[in-house]
C-alpha cells in the first residue's frame, strides 16, 4: 500500500510537468463550450461562410438540451478517445524506452501498485476532464436552449459515461504495458472504433458490451434505458476491465526485461 | 456596418472561453517546448505550429511533437 500511494506521487508530478494536467481537461472543456455554440449560432455561420445561391432556405431543426448533448457526445467519441488514447499511450512503454524504468525494475517493486498507481492517475484525469467538459457545457445548455435534461438524470449519465471512458483509459494503458509506444495506441485505437464498427452491424442482437454504455447514458436524458440491458453491459465492462488490468499487470512484469539501460 | 459595431455584435460573454482556453494551451506548449527542445521535427516548425494552428496546434504538440524520451 505503501509503494501504491509512493507510484501515486510519481504518477502525480509526471502528469504535472507533462502538462496532462492542463491540456487533456483544456481539450475536453474546448468541445464542451463549441458544440452547444456552433448549433445556437448556426444560421449565422451558415449566413457568413455559406457561399449558398440566391434565396436559398433552410429550415433547421429545433435543437434541443438533449440533443447538443448527444452531438457532443458523438464528439467526444472520435476526439476524445484519440486524446485519450494518445495521452496515456506511452504510460508504461515510454519508461521501458526511456530508461526511467530500469531505475524502478531493478528494485523489488511490485507491480500491480505500479500498474494500479498508473491507472488510478490516468482514469481520475480522463473522468475529472471528460465531467468537466460535460459542466462546462451543461452551463451553456442551460443559458442557450430550452428542454434541458434533468439533474438527476445528467449525473447517471455522467457515471455511466465514466464507466465507458474508464474502460478505455483500460484498454490504453494494458495496450502499453504490452507493447511499444507506437503499437500501444494503434491496438487500442483499432480495438475501440473496429468495436463501434461491430456495435453499429450487430448492435441490436449483442446489447451487452462497453460499445453500448454511451448509447445507454444517452437514453437517460431523453428517457431511461432498459434496465437489464445497462446493467449487463456495465457487468460486461466491468469483467473485461478486471481482465485487462491482470493481464496489464503480468505483462508489466514480463516486459520490464526489455527495459532499455 | 463599421468595424467597431461589428465587434460590439460579437457575444463576446458566451466567447470568451474559448479565447481563455486557445491562449492557456498555446502558453503551456510554449513553455513546454523551451524547456525540452527535443521535438519530432524542427523546433522552429512547431513554434509555427503552436501559434498559428488554433487549439489543435498545442494539442498535436503535446500529442506527437514531444519526444518521449
Amino acid at each position: 500500500m505503501s509503494q501504491f500511494s509512493l507510484f501515486l506521487g510519481k504518477e502525480w508530478r509526471e502528469q504535472a510537468r507533462s502538462f496532462k494536467l492542463v491540456w487533456v481537461p483544456l481539450v475536453f472543456i474546448f468541445f464542451g463550450v463549441l458544440e452547444p455554440l456552433t448549433y445556437h449560432f448556426l444560421p449565422q455561420i451558415l449566413d457568413s461562410v455559406g457561399n449558398l445561391p440566391e434565396g436559398s432556405d433552410f429550415t433547421l431543426p429545433e435543437m434541443t438540451g438533449a440533443d447538443v448533448y448527444a452531438s457532443l457526445t458523438g464528439q467526444y467519441q472520435t476526439i476524445g478517445l484519440l486524446v485519450l488514447v494518445l495521452a496515456f499511450m506511452g504510460s508504461l512503454s515510454g519508461e521501458r524506452k526511456s530508461g526511467t524504468g530500469t531505475l524502478l525494475y531493478v528494485r523489488p517493486i511490485s507491480y500491480a501498485a505500479y500498474y494500479m498507481s498508473k491507472w488510478t492517475a490516468a482514469v481520475l484525469l480522463a473522468v475529472v476532464s471528460l465531467w468537466l467538459g460535460y459542466g462546462m457545457a451543461a452551463t451553456y445548455i442551460v443559458q442557450l436552449y430550452d428542454h434541458v435534461p434533468a439533474f438527476s438524470d445528467m449525473v447517471l449519465f455522467l457515471l455511466v459515461l465514466a464507466v465507458w471512458i474508464g474502460f478505455v483509459v483500460t484498454l490504453t494503458l494494458t495496450a502499453s504495458s504490452a507493447l511499444p509506444t507506437g503499437g500501444a495506441a494503434g491496438a487500442a485505437l483499432g480495438i475501440l472504433f473496429i468495436g463501434m464498427m461491430i456495435d453499429s452491424l450487430v448492435g441490436t442482437y449483442w446489447t451487452w458490451s462497453p460499445w453500448k454504455l454511451q448509447a445507454y447514458g444517452l437514453a437517460f436524458l431523453t428517457g431511461s434505458p432498459d434496465s437489464g440491458d445497462l446493467a449487463g453491459a456495465l457487468v460486461m465492462t466491468a469483467v473485461l476491465a478486471a481482465l485487462l488490468v491482470l493481464f496489464g499487470i503480468l505483462q508489466a512484469r514480463r516486459n520490464a526485461a526489455k527495459a532499455k539501460v | 456596418m463599421s468595424f467597431t459595431e461589428q465587434l460590439a455584435e460579437i457575444p463576446w460573454g458566451l466567447i470568451w472561453p474559448l479565447i481563455v482556453i486557445q491562449l492557456i494551451l498555446m502558453t503551456a506548449a510554449l513553455i513546454d517546448l523551451n524547456r525540452k527542445r527535443s521535438t519530432n521535427g524542427p523546433v522552429i516548425l512547431w513554434v509555427f505550429i503552436i501559434i498559428f494552428i488554433n487549439t489543435l496546434g498545442p494539442v498535436l504538440y503535446f500529442t506527437v511533437g514531444r519526444r518521449h524520451s
